[in-house]
C-alpha cells in the first residue's frame, strides 16, 4: 500500500509542482487552484463523513471560521498573513472541539440537522456582528500573485493528504473510526473511547478546513457570511465525497475534480443555464446515491477486488479438488 | 475460598417503571464457568449489560478483582480484562473479519503490525483463519458468532462474557464451540454464559445461577438446580412443580 502511493504520489505532486510553469494564463492557474482547495475540503469532510459516519453539514461554518479569523486578525489586528493564517487553523479546531461537545452526542439525521443549524448560527453571527463588516462583509489587502497562492494551497493539501493517509490508512486509527462508524457499542466493548475519538476525528477534519478558509480569504481579498458561510462549501463537499467515493481518500480527490471541473465547464460555456446546472448537480447525485452507492472510487474497488475474489476461489477450489484427487 | 474475581451485589437495574434485574447477588470464582439461566425476559442480558459496562447500576454495586466496577465505561472495563460477546451480535459489517480482530487487538496491541500477528493466532484459535479476508456482513450467523468470541478473546480477557453464543447454531456447529469454551476454561479462563440450550449449558457450567422476572430463584450445580421446584415452576408452569 505505501509503496503504491509513493508510486503514484510522487509523479503527480511533480507533475503538479512543474504546472505553472507551463502554465501562462492566470485563469487557467486559478482554477487549478481552486480545484485543489475544493480537494482538500472534501478530503477533511470525509474524516468525519467517510471514516467515521457523521455527516457534518456544519462543514462551511469551519471555512468561514478560518476565512474570518484570518481577515480580522490581519485587518483589525494587523498581524502578517503567516501569523494569521495557523490562528485561524486552530480557531477552527477549537470550534470544532467546542461544537462536538454537544452536537457529537447525536447520530444520523439528528447530527446533521444539529450541525446545519450550527453553522446557520455562525452565519447570522457574521451578519450582524461589527468586528466581521456584518453583510458587506471585509476586504483583505490584496496581493496578486496567482503563483503564490497556487503553491500554497497545494502544499497545504499535499501536506493534508500526507497527514490523512499517514492516520487513516497506516495507523491504528483510521481503524478504529471505521469500527464507531459500524458499529460504536460493539467498538465500547473493545475498548475503545467512542466519545474521545470521534472529538479527535472531528478537529481532523476542521482544522485544514479552516486552514483553507483562511487562504481563501487572503486569495480571493474578499469574504462575506454568503459566501464563505453559506451552505455552498458543505453541500459542495458532501456531493463530491459522495460522488467520489466515502470512507476513501483517493474517492474525494476524484469526486472533487470532476464534479469542479464540469462545474467550471458549465459556468465558462452555459452561464445563461445556471439553474440547470444545480438541476444536473442533483440529478447526478440522486443516480450516483442510488446506482453506485460507494462512490465511483468505491466501484471501481470493489470489482477490482471482488474479481480478486473470485480468482482466488477458482484457485482453492482447484487445490482442493487435486487434494481429494490424491486421497 | 479464594476471593471471588466477580462479585454480584444486590443489583437492581431499573427502566423506568420496570425492574429488570432485581436485587440479584452471587459471585464467581476464578477458572468457573457460571452458567446464568432463565426463561425470556429474565433479566439475563439485562444483567450481563450492567456487569459489562453499558448499563450502570440502578442500585448495588460490582466488584471485579477486588475493585468497585459499577457505572465504569465498557472501553474500561474491556481494558482491566472483561470480554463480552452480544447476542444479538455486533460485526463491523463493512471491514474485513481480519480487520475486526485486528481493532479488537489494539487493547493489548497499539502497534499495527503487533496487532495484526495477534489478529491472525485468534483467527487461527477460532477457526476463521481461511475467511480472514471476506467482509464480516458475508458471514453466515455460526461465523458472525465465532467472530464475536474471537473480537472478545482478542482482548486477552481475564473473564468472559458470553451471551448466546450457541443458540442458533446446527448441532455441529454448536460442538465445536462448546469445544473451544471448555478449551477456554482448560486455560484458565473465568466464564459467565447465558444460553437457552439445555444440553450445552448443563454440560459446561459449573455452576449455574437462575433468574426469572429479575430475580435470583436458585443457585447451585446443573443437579441441583434441575430439582428446583422454582426452577421447574418458571420453565414448565406451575402444574408440573
Amino acid at each position: 500500500m505505501k509503496d503504491k502511493s509513493i508510486r503514484w504520489g510522487l509523479p503527480i505532486l511533480l507533475v503538479l509542482i512543474a504546472l505553472p510553469a507551463v502554465v501562462q494564463d492566470t485563469f487557467f492557474l486559478r482554477v487549478i487552484t481552486e480545484a485543489i482547495m475544493w480537494i482538500g475540503l472534501a478530503l477533511a469532510f470525509d474524516v468525519l463523513a467517510g471514516y467515521t459516519g457523521y455527516l457534518n453539514f456544519g462543514h462551511g461554518a469551519f471555512f468561514g471560521l478560518g476565512a474570518y479569523t484570518t481577515a480580522i486578525l490581519m485587518m483589525q489586528a494587523h498581524w502578517p498573513f503567516a501569523l494569521a493564517l495557523p490562528m485561524g487553523g486552530i480557531l477552527a479546531g477549537v470550534g470544532a472541539l467546542v461544537a462536538g461537545l454537544p452536537t457529537l452526542r447525536l447520530k444520523g439525521a439528528y447530527f446533521a440537522i444539529a450541525t446545519w443549524a450550527l453553522s446557520r448560527a455562525v452565519q447570522q453571527m457574521a451578519l450582524i456582528m461589527d468586528i466581521t463588516g456584518g453583510p458587506d462583509g471585509m476586504r483583505l489587502p490584496s496581493f496578486l500573485n496567482p503563483q503564490f497562492f497556487y503553491y500554497l494551497m497545494l502544499a497545504i493539501v499535499a501536506v493534508t493528504f500526507a497527514l490523512l493517509w499517514y492516520l487513516l490508512e497506516c495507523s491504528p486509527f483510521g481503524l478504529k473510526l471505521k469500527a464507531i462508524r459500524e458499529d460504536d457499542q460493539g467498538a465500547m466493548a473493545l475498548g475503545l473511547n467512542p466519545t474521545k475519538l470521534k472529538m479527535q476525528a472531528f478537529i481532523l477534519s476542521a482544522v485544514p478546513t479552516g486552514v483553507l478558509g483562511g487562504v481563501y480569504a487572503y486569495w480571493i481579498t474578499f469574504i462575506d457570511p454568503a459566501s464563505t458561510l453559506g451552505d455552498l462549501v458543505s453541500d459542495q463537499a458532501l456531493v463530491m465525497v459522495v460522488f467520489g467515493g466515502m470512507g476513501t481518500l483517493i474517492g474525494p480527490v476524484i469526486g472533487a475534480l470532476l464534479i469542479f471541473a464540469f462545474k467550471t465547464l458549465f459556468w465558462a460555456y452555459l452561464s445563461d443555464f445556471q439553474l440547470l446546472y444545480l438541476i444536473i448537480l442533483g440529478a447526478v447525485i440522486a443516480l450516483s446515491v442510488v446506482f453506485i452507492p460507494n462512490g465511483l472510487w468505491g466501484t471501481l474497488r470493489g470489482a477490482r477486488s471482488n474479481r480478486k475474489d473470485e480468482a482466488k476461489k477458482a484457485g482453492s477450489s482447484a487445490a482442493k479438488l487435486s487434494q481429494s484427487e490424491g486421497e | 475460598m479464594a476471593e471471588p474475581i466477580l462479585k454480584v451485589n444486590s443489583v437492581t437495574k431499573c427502566f423506568g417503571g420496570l425492574t429488570a434485574v432485581n436485587n440479584v447477588s452471587f459471585e464467581v470464582q476464578q477458572g468457573e464457568i457460571i452458567g446464568l439461566l432463565g426463561p425470556n425476559g429474565a433479566g439475563k442480558t439485562t444483567l450481563f449489560n450492567v456487569i459489562s459496562g453499558f448499563y450502570a447500576p440502578t442500585n448495588g454495586t460490582i466488584i471485579f478483582k477486588g475493585l468497585d466496577i459499577s457505572g465504569k465505561p465498557p472501553y474500561t472495563l474491556a481494558d482491566r480484562g472483561i470480554g463480552r460477546t452480544f447476542q444479538v451480535v455486533k460485526p463491523f459489517a463493512g471491514l474485513s473479519v481480519l480487520e475486526n480482530i485486528i481493532i479488537a487487538s489494539f487493547l493489548r496491541y497499539p502497534k499495527r503490525k503487533d496487532a495484526e500477528r495477534h489478529a491472525w493466532k485468534i483467527l487461527e484459535n477460532t477457526g476463521l483463519a481461511d475467511r480472514a479476508d471476506v467482509s464480516a456482513a458475508s458471514l453466515t450467523l455460526a461465523g458472525r458468532k465465532r467472530l464475536e468470541i474471537g473480537k472478545a478473546l482478542a482482548l486477552e480477557p481475564t473473564f468472559l462474557l458470553l451471551d448466546e453464543v450457541v443458540a442458533g447454531l446446527n448441532p455441529t456447529e454448536a460442538d465445536k464451540t462448546v469445544e473451544l469454551i471448555l478449551e477456554l476454561k482448560k486455560q484458565g479462563m473465568t466464564i459467565l454464559i447465558v444460553e437457552h440450550i439445555m444440553r450445552v449449558i448443563m454440560n459446561i457450567s459449573d455452576r449455574l445461577v437462575v433468574l426469572n422476572f429479575g430475580e435470583k430463584i436458585a443457585e447451585g450445580t446443573a443437579a441441583e438446580v434441575a430439582r428446583n421446584p422454582l426452577v421447574i415452576e418458571a420453565y414448565l408452569g406451575e402444574a408440573a412443580a
